[in-house]
């Protein structure tokens, strides 16, 4: 009996993780039978390939939403790094100072979003909608409207080269994933970041410089982003200014799936990865069963309503809704 | 609680039901439209077969048909009307030519990362042949590197894909075919500044999406006739991503800043037909000169009620035809034309008439 309330215990907690794990595998299942493409070798790697690069910008995502916040400038930030770091390179820069420089960028436009979300206490929504423009339009700036092209194959490696039957996109998003499922339930880092989701008015007044983890998980939120423009400018070959339009919705999709509160204090990195690979394989699957892209937007975007809808049902039954940190 | 998992449980199963569901009448209704309803079969037109016949004599000796080849193709977006029309196109000529097409796309016209991943997992199919259109120049490349690795033969229409980072990237183009973008530019100002007159005016040019082929051909294209005439002045050229909205309010913008516009070329009929409606608007459609480029059903009409005054054609039936001849003829390894070329047509007010059964 104990032993089967210890079950019941983690199957509530891992609820959402444990479902969402299923529905990714009954839906590999079925497209597996649905099509004679889905299962090889290349076209998982396809998936893998292109959902690395959803992980990389998601896993920062968390940290914000986690918070009770929200980050809607990712999408810019990977268009604003990926050209920083074009132009660098271009301007005779090495490699390494222009990624370098490609991800203090994206840093310092999420410490931005931190500094003022914390300390002028605005509303993320808005501040970073601000944020996204800004990026946006000085990514434009600094190419003028016209992709950056052309680089060395020591930078074009971070996209597209091999380690086994592997990519660096790959490995890099593994990395993150780890280090960001570390960060989130080992650290203080981690227990702050769903305490201020949780119960940010406890938080002050307990002293902790709260302010500052806000910051702290802004600043993340930025660096990922710019990593992720580092993954899809050297996949490209090229950086433009219009990349990564959208990513934001794809990145918090793909977060709420993966189960995490939008109004923080609970969430999952497991999640949000097993979301991206899910909403991966469906556009995948989609494209492989011939579906016009119609179709595809409107099941991706029926699945995260009802993904949504899920949690939100369960929460309402559960007890202590809304303060649970584990 | 149980009751209460016991409900999500059956929401779940609605999820997959419905997914299924989806998929399933989803294909079976694509298959339906290629079998089943016969595509409306066009008037024949002797301009439109004086256009098909310059396209196919540049693409002699011709393969062999009805062998059934599979070929996948990719355009740009099926949310705006040009490319929709294309697709007719393609799956007519799929038809006369006895092979099966498949046409995906990405959802909007800006989304470059979905184009790309929708080209990779089509090369993880049995397609012979891709015929692929790219949203600009580099977004696609690794995609071409993936199918040139399965074998899969790549035929480039429309907007280029850039050769050289093809290259870099370790693949290949095996064929391509397009207008001349800089052509269709030039043309259209051509007749815009010959309707000004030796007066001169003020005119601008409102481009797609800045760096697009299409966008960048047609813009040097019209910008070096614009400047290289004597009286005419262009004063603003502008990025309206294809966009009917964002054309529309440029074109409000540009009236505020110029009342005195005399002209305005837009990179495609959707924008051209935006920028006359905002001219309707503010009541200054009068006297001044819209052009587009494409002649999609729509900028038909308002050319055929004055709406617009005239737009760029050329025969997508033909284009379509040529672009699968082409790539069959990649596929049982024949040799192929380094670049073909579709011819133009100047559609305007005048000559409307001539053009009614185009397609």
């Amino acid at each position: 009996m104990k032993q089967f309330n210890r079950f019941l215990l983690i199957w509530d907690q891992k609820f959402s993780q444990i479902l969402l794990g299923l529905v990714l595998f009954t839906t590999v299942f079925l497209l597996s039978l649905a099509s004679p493409f889905f299962m090889t070798w290349d076209n998982w790697r396809n998936i893998l390939d292109q959902s690395a690069l959803q992980v990389i910008i998601a896993v920062g995502m968390t940290f914000v939403i986690c918070t009770g916040g929200i980050d809607l400038s990712v999408g810019s930030v990977t268009a604003l790094s990926g050209v920083c770091m074009a132009a660098a390179m271009h301007a005779g820069v090495s490699v390494e100072m222009a990624v370098f420089g490609g991800i203090v960028a994206g840093a310092f436009v999420g410490m931005s979003n931190g500094l003022l979300v914390s300390r002028l206490n605005l509303n993320p929504f808005i501040v970073t909608l601000g944020t996204m423009a800004v990026a946006r339009g000085v990514a434009l700036i600094i190419t003028k409207g016209i992709p950056i092209y052309g680089f060395s194959r020591e930078f074009t490696w971070w996209g597209n080269g091999h380690i086994g039957p592997l990519n660096p996109p790959m490995l890099t998003a593994v990395f993150i994933a780890l280090l960001g499922a570390l960060v989130l339930n080992k650290t203080k880092l981690g227990y702050y970041t769903l305490a201020l989701g949780g119960n940010e008015e406890a938080l002050r007044r307990s002293g902790v410089a709260y302010k500052l983890y806000k910051l702290i998980v802004y600043t993340i939120c930025g660096i990922t982003a710019a990593i992720g423009g580092l993954v899809v400018t050297a996949r490209l070959n090229t950086a433009e200014p219009l990349a990564g339009s959208m990513f934001e919705l794809d990145a918090i999709a793909a977060v709420v799936l993966g189960g995490t509160d939008m109004k923080g204090g609970r969430g999952s990195i497991t999640g949000t990865v097993t979301a991206c690979l899910l909403l991966g394989v469906l556009r995948n699957g989609l494209t492989i069963l011939s579906i016009p892209s119609y179709y595809q937007q409107l099941a991706i975007g029926v699945i995260i309503l009802v993904a949504i809808i899920i949690s939100e049902l369960r929460l309402k039954n559960a007890p202590g809704h809304g303060n649970i940190i584990h | 609680m149980t009751k209460n998992k016991r409900i999500l449980t059956i929401c779940l199963l609605i999820i997959f039901v419905l997914t299924l569901g989806g998929c399933g009448s989803n294909s079976n209704e694509s298959k339906v439209v290629n079998e089943g309803k016969e595509p409306a079969k066009q008037v024949s037109d002797p301009k439109v077969e004086e256009n098909e016949k310059i396209l196919m004599d540049q693409l002699q000796p011709m393969p062999e048909l009805k062998k059934g080849e599979k070929i996948g193709i990719l355009v740009i977006t099926l949310a705006n009307p040009y490319w929709v029309t294309l697709k007719e196109s393609y799956e007519r000529a799929a038809k006369e030519l006895g092979v099966n097409v498949e046409v995906m796309a990405a959802p909007n016209e800006g989304d470059t990362k979905s184009q790309l991943e929708t080209l990779q997992a089509m090369t993880a199919k049995d397609y012979q042949g891709l015929i692929i259109s790219p949203i600009e120049p580099y977004n696609l490349v690794p995609g071409v590197v993936s199918a040139n690795k399965k074998g899969i033969k790549v035929v480039n229409l429309g907007p280029g894909i850039n050769v050289d980072a093809v290259k870099e990237a370790g693949g290949k183009l095996d064929g391509r075919i397009t207008v001349d973008f800089a052509e269709q530019g030039q043309r259209a100002a051509e007749y815009i500044v010959e309707k000004i007159g030796k007066d001169g005016g003020k005119v601008a040019i409102i481009q797609g999406i800045p760096g697009a082929g299409q966008s960048e051909g047609r813009t040097s294209g019209a910008r070096k006739v614009f400047e290289n005439t004597p009286g005419i002045e262009l004063v603003s050229i502008q990025p309206g991503n294809w966009d009917r909205n964002t054309a529309y309010n440029i074109t409000t913008n540009l009236l505020q800043a110029h009342p005195d516009i005399k002209g305005i070329f837009c990179c495609n009929d959707v924008m051209a037909l935006a920028a006359a409606d905002a001219l309707v608007a503010a009541g200054k459609r009068e006297g001044r000169i819209i052009f587009g480029v494409d002649f999609i059903d729509e900028a038909k009409e308002a050319i055929g009620t004055g709406k617009l005054d005239g737009s760029i054609a050329y025969s997508m039936d033909a284009y379509a035809k040529a672009g699968i001849i082409l790539c069959l003829k990649t596929i049982q390894g024949m040799e192929v034309p380094k670049q073909v070329n579709s011819p133009l047509a100047v559609v305007t007010r005048e000559n409307i008439q001539e053009y009614k059964n185009w397609h």
